[in-house]
């Protein structure tokens, strides 16, 4: 099932400003597509779901009873149910949802992992320190739940760490903490370009304490509604921290120059070789997601847009979903990936990292914006 | 001094028995990639070396560490249920892995498919080597087959209104742990059923799903790496990890053990 979800979001009252996203109803459900990409989802949910009506008594019984989500069997069932009797047209499956936005908290701790798992390919590292140093940083970040949720499953996360900042408590000699150091070392592990390679030293060496590492990540079929505000949230929140934060030191650490994320690209296979192969309507590049592509065209001055790309291991996020309790956000995570899968046998996973200039950030917002509204 | 007392005085690992904690390709749910017994010990394939190692460093004199896949999957854990007496697959088993572990596991433990509609075994069936917890909705005929070939006798339970015994409940011989909303009342009734002490609790930091977080015996434990310092010494001291002597442990474990070794 593919949820798409009636928009009702709003967001809880900010220490300093409220911020009101206003309230907009939608009657209209298409599903809102941004890129080629998007677009081919949505025409193979079409697809799937006209194929799902015939065979809907034995994927029931196949895909349901006997998959290790036993205990939420029913659950499901009654969402299925549910949309299947609301299905007037050709959207089944529209779920009302009211997203709300909170502040990064310590009980988020498993919601927050789960949404990180792959973060670093599939590098054994110290993931829990990571979402350990998101969490204690409630005045920059935010996690995005529904409301009234009994499973209080996280969505969305979005964080900016100064890599600068988090030092080992146990270590004399003032170095990096664990899961910083892992991360700075898978970075520079996976550039193979020499000339990159300086730069993102640089970046994680002398300028470390001017970069902002983007921590961005959320079930794939989060409504794509969010994400302007979300972003917006997020830069405000790095505006007001660069002046209330308690101590000089901290509000410095704000004063980000940079900014470095960690993302996923599907090449295509024959991208590198030339383009007379590739057939009509084929990206070379996929963007998993919509701001990536904004990201990469954002032009900037002294350092570039690093474009390093790793090859990623198997996407293992299908095999690794054994964990029972979380929900449906698992649930339609896992089979979004399915569909991903079918439509992109031409393309190689690649893992992404970019660094991104932070006066540029103004322009991204509004081309998100752009994109997102249209 | 027979030969496994030999063994033990020789394998440094059994006289200090404690709760290892460890991760599967960072995934701190480690009870769905394994499954330990008292005669036996199954662990996923695919992941890291150093998984199948830990097991093998704790285990490895003692009981056979054996890698395994089920209906083709790595969730093993969640789809086999056994104890030292038998084990039981579901429906879904290959006939290859069906005969691998025939194979690998000793003679004295009976490797049996069988036929349920819902086959996520471990989830379903929650069992030491004398009593088993089941989900409810399971058939008469899988009831039977259980206490036949695990040797066990099967109470048709729920664990703090979850129908899923096996995943939100774990015990051995010698305790167990259940999910951390169950009432007092029903954690009296659970402990005179199953004749171990038992305690609400959870494992890898406030996680409520015992099973998938924990894999344990009598004389071992294995755990999530989230698992904070407190859960651990819980764990450790209702399922007796540690103040059992090591000469009381080997009279302890020659009851349980000793089979294998014939």
């Amino acid at each position: 099932m593919f949820f798409t979800f009636f928009l009702q979001f709003m967001m809880p009252i900010r220490v300093l400003q409220p911020y009101r996203m206003p309230r907009k109803p939608k009657k209209n459900n298409r599903l809102v597509t941004f890129s080629p990409f998007g677009r081919s989802i949505a025409m193979a949910t079409r697809s799937w779901r006209a194929t799902k009506e015939v065979e809907k008594p034995e994927r029931q019984n196949k895909d349901l009873a006997t998959s290790s989500l036993n205990g939420f069997k029913d659950n499901i069932k009654d969402k299925i149910q549910q949309s299947d009797s609301s299905d007037d047209e050709e959207f089944e499956g529209d779920v009302q949802a009211d997203f709300v936005f909170f502040d990064p908290k310590p009980d988020d701790f498993h919601g927050v992992k789960l949404l990180l798992q792959t973060y670093l390919d599939n590098l054994q590292w110290d993931l829990s320190g990571f979402v350990d140093l998101i969490l204690g940083q409630p005045t920059v970040g935010t996690v995005v739940k529904i409301e009234n949720d009994e499973d209080d499953g996280v969505y969305s996360v979005v964080s900016a760490l100064n890599l600068g900042r988090y030092k080992a408590s146990s270590c004399f000699l003032f170095c990096d903490s664990k899961c910083v150091l892992e991360l700075k070392d898978f970075l520079l592990k996976v550039c193979q370009d020499m000339y990159v390679l300086g730069k993102l030293k640089s970046l994680v060496g002398e300028h470390v304490q001017h970069v902002g590492l983007l921590v961005s990540q959320r079930v794939v079929n989060l409504p794509p509604q969010l994400l302007p505000p979300l972003y917006d949230g997020l830069f405000e929140e790095v505006e007001w921290a660069t002046e209330d934060e308690p101590t000089k030191e901290l509000q410095s650490s704000f004063r980000f120059r940079f900014y470095l994320i960690i993302s996923k690209i599907y090449k295509h296979k024959n991208a590198d070789q030339n383009r007379g192969t590739l057939k009509n309507g084929e990206e070379s590049v996929i963007y998993n997601r919509p701001e990536d592509e904004i990201f990469f065209e954002v032009p900037s001055g002294m350092f570039s847009v690093l474009l390093l790309s790793y090859q990623c291991a198997n996407l293992t996020s299908i095999k690794c979903f054994c964990s029972l309790a979380h929900g449906h956000s698992v649930f339609a995570y896992m089979h979004s990936r399915l569909l991903l899968m079918r439509q992109l046998k031409n393309y190689r996973p690649m893992g992404l990292v970019m660094a991104v200039e932070a006066c540029k950030i103004s322009s991204f917002r509004e081309q998100l914006h752009l994109l997102i509204d249209e | 001094m027979c030969r496994f007392e030999r063994l033990c005085s020789s394998s440094s690992s059994l006289s200090f028995t404690m709760a290892t904690r460890l991760q599967y390709e960072n995934n701190c749910e480690i009870g769905v990639f394994s499954k330990l017994t008292n005669a036996y010990c199954l662990v996923a394939i695919g992941g890291s070396e150093n998984f199948y190692s830990t097991f093998e460093a704790e285990l490895a004199d003692v009981i056979p560490v054996v890698k395994a896949s089920v209906a083709g999957t790595r969730i093993i854990g969640r789809l086999c249920a056994g104890n030292k007496n038998g084990l039981l697959l579901p429906h879904n088993t290959t006939d290859q892995e069906l005969q691998h572990l025939r194979n690998s596991l000793p003679d004295s433990v009976v490797v049996q498919r069988i036929e349920e509609r819902l086959s996520a075994l471990g989830n379903c069936i929650s069992c030491n080597d004398h009593v088993a917890l089941s989900h409810p909705d399971l058939d008469k005929e899988t009831e039977e087959l259980i206490a036949d070939v695990l040797g066990v006798e099967v109470f048709r339970q729920t664990v703090a209104g979850n129908i899923l015994v096996g995943s939100y409940c774990t015990f051995s011989n010698r305790g167990g742990l259940v999910h951390p909303h169950t009432s007092i009342e029903d954690l009296d009734e659970l402990s005179t059923l199953l004749q171990v002490p038992l305690v609400a609790g959870t494992v890898n930091r406030g996680s409520d799903v015992i099973a998938a977080g924990l894999t344990v015996n009598d004389w071992t434990a294995f755990c999530g790496s989230d698992t904070t310092a407190t859960e651990l010494s819980v764990i450790e001291s209702v399922f007796k990890l540690r103040d059992a002597k090591p000469s009381a442990l080997v009279d302890e474990m020659r009851k349980s053990l000793i089979d294998t070794y014939v």
